[in-house]
């Protein structure tokens, strides 16, 4: 289908207006994959639930994290997401529903274990060198003193910080401690890992180096779940996409999958033209000329930009392309955009990560 | 702008409640605590200093003039628990327990009674050196009231004759031998205090860790609370103890406290007190939402505890009232423990009483501690 409009990005409001799945489907399909991934998933959760007094901040959240699996827990301000984490590692007692590891029930011992918890603030004794944080979390995590040691060695070479392991971590800069702050996590060598917003505030090397770093654990079989307010990081680091919105998880699926499933996997395709859109040209009449499906237009007759929607690129673009220039127009500049994880947030929430 | 500065500080104040209650409460709070010590409390002290008489010239005149110092005012005559005549080497061991605060001895005069007065011993704890310069004065009088023949007993015995010279002799026995005997006792109740505001300081990075989610994630090792609790409990305690001990060795070294004499009632002392002010500093940040609450909070405690637990102001000065709210806070136990080694020095199982009470402070401390803290575990 194709379909015509100004220049502006995928507008919320109408798509949302238009689902191309209702949640239900969505908490449906989300919940299937989480019983067919059963014993296979590092972890899985199912019909969750938490409340505070009479607010609920999770009801019914299912869904799971295979083995070596990366995903990442998107949803708005307040929609559940810090709750969620804190239940998956123990510092929140859930209300109801079930929280399995590697197919089993464990005992909260055994899940110290399992789960590393990486907190969103630099929870960290700034007081102390990075090799003091090391051995204190280190041994707070029971890793006996010989073992220890290696590990310290090996957190103080993975974060890069091999050089500053006798300086207060208190002098360093914000991406440094994120470092050291995942490192303490991990110490232990946890099969799944939990991070609360691991690159929130740090500048764009370090946000590299961060995921470099979880790249490694990544390879090593670690499972790790992710929250982020980074749409891009979600989309590129991310093996699969789990969105909770007001306590429930609204879609579960890889980034495509959950295009498919909303938004669509039509393109967007941006003209620029010579000259402005004559304003004398009924507007109809004008999309007529240019596309066969005049009902999807809008336009604005003093822009030089035509946007249009097409879902195969290498068959209808060409189409498109000679249908302007045969209208007269010159054409300056095509752009073709996939639709990405933005849109499909803001169609799942109605609106922004960061509302 | 200006105008905004103020308004803005205001706000910001009114919203504060720990703050407006230091800036305004506070000041009315300890004025009105030192006005009831130096004020009405002094008098109270006078009106009832424990003594005990010793009559050991059994004389008519020494029955009269003991008879006239039991019925003074200001005095309060204590007596044997057997209700046994007292003398004067019990006298001293009640002086020497606190028991009295004076022991009013009559002496048997060497000389010929008709030539001498009747020489009468004070004696006395210069801890309180209040109370034997208001006996002396009250045993003077009465020593003027016994020698004047009365009109209406005219077959009264023959008074001896009162030298010019002061027949009173007050004697400290509990500061003889000692090089700088009141220095101790200040160095316990500058020691207490501190000690109190340390353990609160080192609760408080509790809510330092806490409030940066250190807490939460060493909650999400293998690490218990009660683990944490007591892990900061035995750490608050030990530098407690440090921390006295140098404040007593510095004593020693500069001026003259006697440690190292003493340094088995100190040992138990230190430990008791120091393990009850940690867990009290651990409450109190279990207590508190924030760092700044707690040391709000903190100030207004210790500062209170301190001015009628005796670490500010030695308690002797304080009405009989005051002294025993003064038993209610932590330091006034604390100190007479302290009291107890390096002034009275009394054996150690005197102590029993102020290890007992500190004991079990500190271990309701702990308790009421770890019950405010479950609200940090998983909720």
């Amino acid at each position: 289908m194709d379909k015509l409009s100004t220049d502006k990005p995928l507008p919320a409001k109408p798509i949302v207006s238009q689902p191309v799945v209702t949640q239900s489907v969505v908490v449906e399909r989300s919940a299937r994959r989480a019983a067919k991934a059963g014993a296979s998933s590092a972890l899985e959760v199912k019909d969750l639930r938490k409340s505070f007094g009479a607010a609920e901040a999770l009801r019914g959240v299912s869904f799971s994290l295979g083995s070596g699996e990366r995903v990442a827990l998107l949803g708005p301000n307040g929609a559940g997401k810090t709750t969620l984490i804190r239940c998956l590692c123990g510092r929140t007692r859930p209300s109801g529903g079930k929280i399995k590891l590697f197919g089993q029930t464990v005992s909260r011992n055994q899940s110290r274990d399992l789960i590393g918890w990486v907190p969103q603030e630099i929870a960290l004794y700034s007081d102390l060198t990075t090799r003091e944080n090391l051995h204190a979390f280190a041994s707070f995590h029971g890793i006996e003193r010989r073992r220890r040691k290696r590990q310290v060695e090996w957190a103080l070479q993975w974060t890069g910080l091999e050089k500053r392991a006798d300086e207060l971590v208190g002098t360093f800069s914000g991406g440094m401690k994120r470092r050291i702050n995942l490192a303490c996590g991990v110490l232990h060598e946890p099969k799944i890992l939990l991070l609360d917003e691991p690159t929130v505030g740090v500048d764009p090397q370090s946000r590299q180096r961060i995921f470099t770093m979880l790249d490694q654990l990544s390879a090593g079989g670690t499972s790790i779940l992710l929250t982020t307010h980074h749409l891009d990081e979600a989309e590129q680091r991310s093996d699969r996409i789990v969105i909770v919105d007001k306590g429930k998880v609204v879609c579960d699926g890889t980034i495509n999958e959950l295009v498919e499933q909303t938004v669509g996997a039509s393109r967007l395709v941006k003209i620029k033209v010579r000259r402005q859109l004559e304003s004398s040209i009924d507007r109809s009449e004008a999309i007529d000329q240019l596309m066969s499906r005049p009902e999807a237009i809008e336009t604005d007759s003093n822009s030089e930009m035509l946007s249009a929607r097409i879902d195969d690129v290498a068959i209808q673009l060409p189409q498109l392309l000679a249908r302007v220039k045969r209208r007269g127009y010159e054409i300056v500049n095509v752009e073709v955009t996939s639709p990405s994880l933005h849109h499909v947030f803001l169609h799942l929430t109605g609106h922004d990560l960061r509302d | 702008m200006i105008r905004s500065v103020i308004e803005t500080s205001v706000r910001r104040l009114l919203h504060n409640r720990i703050e407006l209650m230091l800036m305004f409460a506070m000041p009315i709070a300890f004025f009105s605590i030192f006005a009831l010590i130096f004020g009405s409390g002094v008098a109270g002290a006078t009106k009832s200093i424990k003594v005990v008489v010793v009559d050991e010239a059994r004389s008519p005149f020494s029955e009269r003039l003991s008879d006239l110092i039991r019925v003074s005012t200001g005095l309060r005559p204590m007596r044997d628990e057997d209700d046994r005549p007292i003398d004067r080497d019990k006298a001293e061991s009640m002086v020497r327990t606190g028991s009295v605060a004076v022991a009013i001895v009559l002496r048997q005069s060497t000389e010929s009674p008709r030539s001498t007065p009747l020489p009468v011993d004070l004696l006395s704890d210069s801890s309180d050196p209040v109370a034997s310069q208001v006996v002396s004065a009250i045993v003077g009088r009465a020593l003027s009231s016994a020698v004047q023949p009365s009109p209406v007993q005219p077959d009264a015995p023959e008074n001896p004759p009162v030298a010019n010279e002061s027949p009173i002799n007050v004697i400290d026995v509990m500061g003889e031998g000692k090089s700088n005997p009141i220095v101790s006792m200040y160095a316990a109740g500058i020691a207490v205090m501190f000690l109190l505001f340390n353990a609160t300081s080192g609760g408080g990075a509790l809510l330092e860790e806490r409030e940066n989610e250190t807490l939460d994630r060493l909650l999400s090792t293998h690490l218990s609370m009660d683990e944490l609790l007591l892990g900061k409990w035995f750490y608050l305690s030990a530098m407690g103890m440090v921390q006295v001990t140098l404040m007593f060795l510095w004593g020693q070294l500069l001026f003259g406290v006697n440690l190292t004499g003493h340094i088995d009632g100190f040992i138990v002392m230190t430990v008791v007190t120091s393990g009850a002010a940690a867990a009290f500093g651990l409450l109190l940040a279990t207590l508190c939402k924030t760092r700044g609450q707690l040391n709000g909070l903190s100030v207004i405690l210790i500062l209170t505890m301190s001015a009628l637990g005796g670490s500010m102001v030695p308690r002797y000065v304080m009405s009989p009232e005051l002294r025993e709210v003064g038993l209610y806070t932590f330091n006034a136990w604390a100190l007479d423990g302290y009291d107890k080694v390096f002034w009275r020095e009394l054996p150690i199982d005197t102590l029993s009483p102020q290890v007992a009470v500190l004991l079990a402070s500190g271990f309701v401390f702990l308790v009421i501690a770890r019950v405010f803290a479950i609200r940090w575990e998983a909720n």
